[in-house]
């Protein structure tokens, strides 16, 4: 079995972190899709407002590929669809009413084995589950015509007060190895599993990995697997999203489940929580207590958004942040020694030298400048890639140099933490996306 | 404080858009920020951040270099009684330095802040904490006697043509305050080169640095000769702690030292680039005193040990302040190794074949400066051959 061993990296000691155990389910009356979060992704309406829908059925499909349709994660009633400029569909809410699923053919586990790729992939089509599937480069909705290289599942999160993928698989490891199964036959590659602790699986090969984060991102896991080379495919699934996969094949019907972590410096009662694809925050959210000014992430405090109350969980998504919004001025706050308690860093600029976890706010902790590469972004990104020249080479919008430099392996959330690391303050992860939309566009 | 932050607070709508003195945000900005910490938050990407920001890498920097002013205030006020043939307690050298490197500073600062806070002006960039270290760093390169008016012409020539023709601190070629020096000993020489200028005293005072010594004398070794010199001591050990003849702040060694390691340890400065200097001098004078040798050359120079060229000059402030500057240098870590190495290896070079030039470092340096872009070019390219390699498989 390989044994990955990330050096490079920092696991953010933010204060906050989630309790291991799965909590209490949480019902949201109201649940949405938003399909502006979907890259490159151009939808097309089969429901208009009023219409009853069912968990599994069509809300809309891709226009660029018809075949890629979006299940409806309720039973309900089409509530609202909002638009936006020039018609863009913003947000498909759904009233929730009842549990009825659409229920198709199930498989047990030897006719799953004897299935063929065909089969398979109509299964997941028919269902309108496709989406869940992602392709590298570019990290967005596969294309159900091509065939990939390899699959990538990561079992590890590695982001910081992220769900604990091992306690969520052991839980439902019948379905993941169902889910793994049926993932192996649209490859003619292999499927990799990353793990922290390595478990038995058939069908993958499961390798472990150890070290900080962004060991758990796939990206990484790919770098140092086989690396992704140009016009090379590959596909790759949330390990929460293999479970709801393996679950559609073992009862015939969408389970609209996702384990979400509650956590952050602003939360009351750090927790993991079951709860609803396209769940509205607040009802996932109801333990916490607010009397303080925070900001609501959904996602992980890296690469997550900004999210309101009665704003809805992003489809892959499965964390919410709280941080606190209130951002003291000190006095010659440049020349202050630091202490662990007011001072957080990676260099050791300030006297805070602990292992303490840190209260982090919204704070930019200082303003946007020029490059003076002291290394931080190199320090945090365990890849084989120059980040500093890449930028450049992004800004100068040199496709050429931008290939020599390997954007093909590159993705936003691998730079999270050079973005969080620089004493700029340059967000890095919105240049390197920048670049990839600029070689999808030319490519 | 809060009475400051009310202040503040009050007077910003004038400088804001539409307000009266909205031309001169920038100083408002960079006044409020610079006694207030900003309250910016982040929007995109990461909602969380580091706490380090520029504003703290710079003023460290300025930290790491009050050391050297110290003792720099001291020993110019030491050499001054030492000429006078006083004697006189640390209080009263450090004192008599003081007054006499205190205008030289107050003028550095005057003119670099005058441009630096212009050019945003008009500009319309924010003004950058980069010229504090900027203007740290020039009195300490200049020799005590140097006429006010030219460190004023020099500290402009530093921060316009240095820096901010480029546009600004993180777009610059060359080493502000290493531009600000050289334009200085190519357009008055007489003034920071020879021998008349490295002691305060009486006009006409005469005292060569170590260096210029075994520049000009020939056939001897170099050791015996700086031994033998009777005005100052230039024992290894005392030139080491700094109390010789020299520029404001470079003279100690042991000083710098302290400086660099507290910029390495704080993440700042790179260990790659010191490393690799030290190195580099010490192989390039084993190779002169060597050939020197072997080819039986008059140049005393060339007896030069390795561990002299480390404590004499300016090379220990170079590499400790100049040359780590993280901008100017090398940008990889391997072409970090590649540029110190230069660096060390060129101050020889220069130092011994060229004793027009006895000092070395700030010519390395400043032509390293013009070959780091190559340097990571190299290293870059490697790293893409690697890549292109492995997508041929």
């Amino acid at each position: 079995m390989k044994h990955i061993t990330i050096k490079r990296g920092h696991d953010i000691r933010i204060s906050g972190i989630p309790s291991r155990e799965i909590g209490a389910t949480k019902q949201s009356e109201h649940v949405a899709i938003i399909p502006i979060e979907f890259r490159g992704v151009k939808p097309k309406l089969m429901v208009k407002e009023g219409d009853s829908v069912q968990i599994g059925s069509p809300l809309f499909f891709d226009k660029t590929k018809p075949d890629v349709k979006w299940a409806s994660p309720a039973n309900g009633i089409i509530k609202t669809i909002q638009f936006g400029a020039r018609r863009v569909i913003e947000k498909i809410e759904i009233k929730v009413e009842g549990t009825d699923a659409i229920s198709g053919q199930s498989f047990s586990s030897e006719q799953l084995a004897a299935a063929d790729r065909l089969t398979i992939l109509k299964r997941i089509l028919d269902a309108n589950l496709f989406p869940l599937i992602r392709q590298r480069p570019f990290n967005k909705v596969a294309n159900p015509k091509d065939t990939p290289r390899d699959i990538f599942i990561s079992a590890v999160n590695t982001a910081p007060l992220s769900v604990d993928l091992g306690t969520v698989i052991e839980s439902e490891k019948d379905a993941f190895q169902l889910g793994i199964t049926a993932l192996s036959k649209l490859t003619d590659g292999r499927v990799f599993v990353t793990m922290r602790n390595a478990i038995e699986l058939k069908d993958a090969e499961v390798q472990t990995v150890s070290g900080p984060h962004p060991a758990g991102n796939v990206g990484i896991q790919i770098h140092y697997t086989k690396h992704l080379k140009p016009h090379d495919l590959i596909w790759t699934v949330d390990a929460q999203h293999v479970i709801t996969l393996g679950e559609l094949f073992l009862t015939g019907s969408y389970q609209p489940n996702v384990i979400v972590s509650v956590g952050g410096p602003g939360a009351t009662k750090p927790q993991t929580v079951s709860s609803k694809v396209g769940a509205m925050i607040k009802t996932i959210i109801t333990d916490q207590d607010f009397s303080k000014d925070v900001r609501l992430i959904s996602g992980d405090v890296l690469t997550g958004k900004t999210i309101e109350n009665d704003q809805f969980l992003g489809f892959y998504d499965s964390s919410i942040a709280i941080i606190s919004n209130t951002v003291k001025r000190p006095f010659m706050g440049m020349l202050a020694l630091g202490s662990n308690e007011s001072k957080y860093s990676l260099t050791n600029t300030f006297m805070s030298f602990g292992e303490t976890i840190f209260d982090f706010n919204t704070a930019q902790n200082g303003e946007e400048r020029a490059i003076v590469p002291i290394g931080a972004w190199e320090k945090v990104l365990p890849m084989d890639i120059y980040p500093n020249e890449l930028y450049r080479a992004i800004l100068a919008k040199d496709i050429e140099e931008m290939e020599q430099l390997g954007i093909w392996e590159c993705d936003d959330e691998d730079f999270a933490l050079c973005s969080f690391a620089c004493p700029s303050k340059i967000d890095v992860g919105t240049v390197i996306r920048d670049g990839l939309n600029l070689m999808e566009l030319e490519g | 404080m809060q009475w400051l932050r009310n202040i503040l607070d009050k007077i910003e709508p004038a400088f804001k858009e539409g307000g009266k003195l909205e031309k001169l945000y920038p100083i408002y900005e960079a006044t409020d920020t610079i006694l207030f910490s900003t309250d910016v938050r982040t929007h995109s990407g990461p909602h969380i951040r580091d706490s380090v920001d520029i504003k703290r890498v710079m003023i460290l920097v300025v930290v790491a270099l009050i050391p050297c002013y110290i003792f720099g205030a001291m020993n110019v006020g030491y050499q001054m009684a030492l000429v006078l043939g006083q004697s006189s307690t640390w209080q009263e050298n450090l004192m008599m330095g003081a007054l006499k490197i205190l205008p030289i500073i107050a003028i550095t600062f005057a003119s670099g802040a005058f441009w630096e806070v212009l050019f945003s002006l008009v500009r319309k960039h924010p003004i950058s904490e980069g010229f504090l270290v900027t203007c740290a760093l020039i009195p300490l390169v200049m020799p005590p006697t140097i006429p006010l008016w030219q460190v004023s012409v020099a500290t402009t020539f530093g921060i316009v043509i240095g820096k901010e023709i480029f546009g600004g601190v993180g777009m610059n070629i060359f080493n502000p305050a290493l531009v600000a020096r050289a334009f200085l000993f190519f357009t008055y020489p007489g003034r920071i080169s020879g021998d008349k200028v490295w002691v305060a005293g009486p006009d006409g005072t005469s005292g060569a640095t170590a260096l210029a010594i075994p520049a000009v004398v020939k056939s001897q070794d170099a050791v015996k000769l700086l031994e033998s010199v009777t005005q100052f001591d230039y024992s290894w050990m005392n030139m080491f702690m700094g109390w010789v003849p020299g520029s404001i702040g470079e003279t100690s060694t042991l000083w710098c030292t302290v400086g660099a390691l507290f910029l390495v340890v704080t993440g700042i400065a790179s260990w790659r680039v010191i490393a690799g200097a030290v190195l580099g001098l010490a192989g390039m004078a084993t190779i002169t005193n060597f050939m020197g040798e072997m080819a039986g050359s008059t140049n005393t120079m060339l007896t030069l040990p390795a561990h002299y060229h480390l404590v004499m000059g300016g090379f220990a402030f170079g590499i400790a302040f100049m040359a780590t500057e993280p901008v100017t240098g090398a940008h990889t870590n391997k072409g970090r190794w590649v540029y110190g190495i230069f660096i060390g290896a060129l101050t020889v070079i220069v130092r011994s074949i060229n004793p027009a030039y006895p000092e070395g470092t700030m010519l390395a340096i400043l032509l390293m400066n013009a070959f780091a872009p190559l340097i990571d070019y190299f290293v870059i390219k490697g790293n893409v051959k690697r890549r292109m390699a492995r997508y041929a498989k």
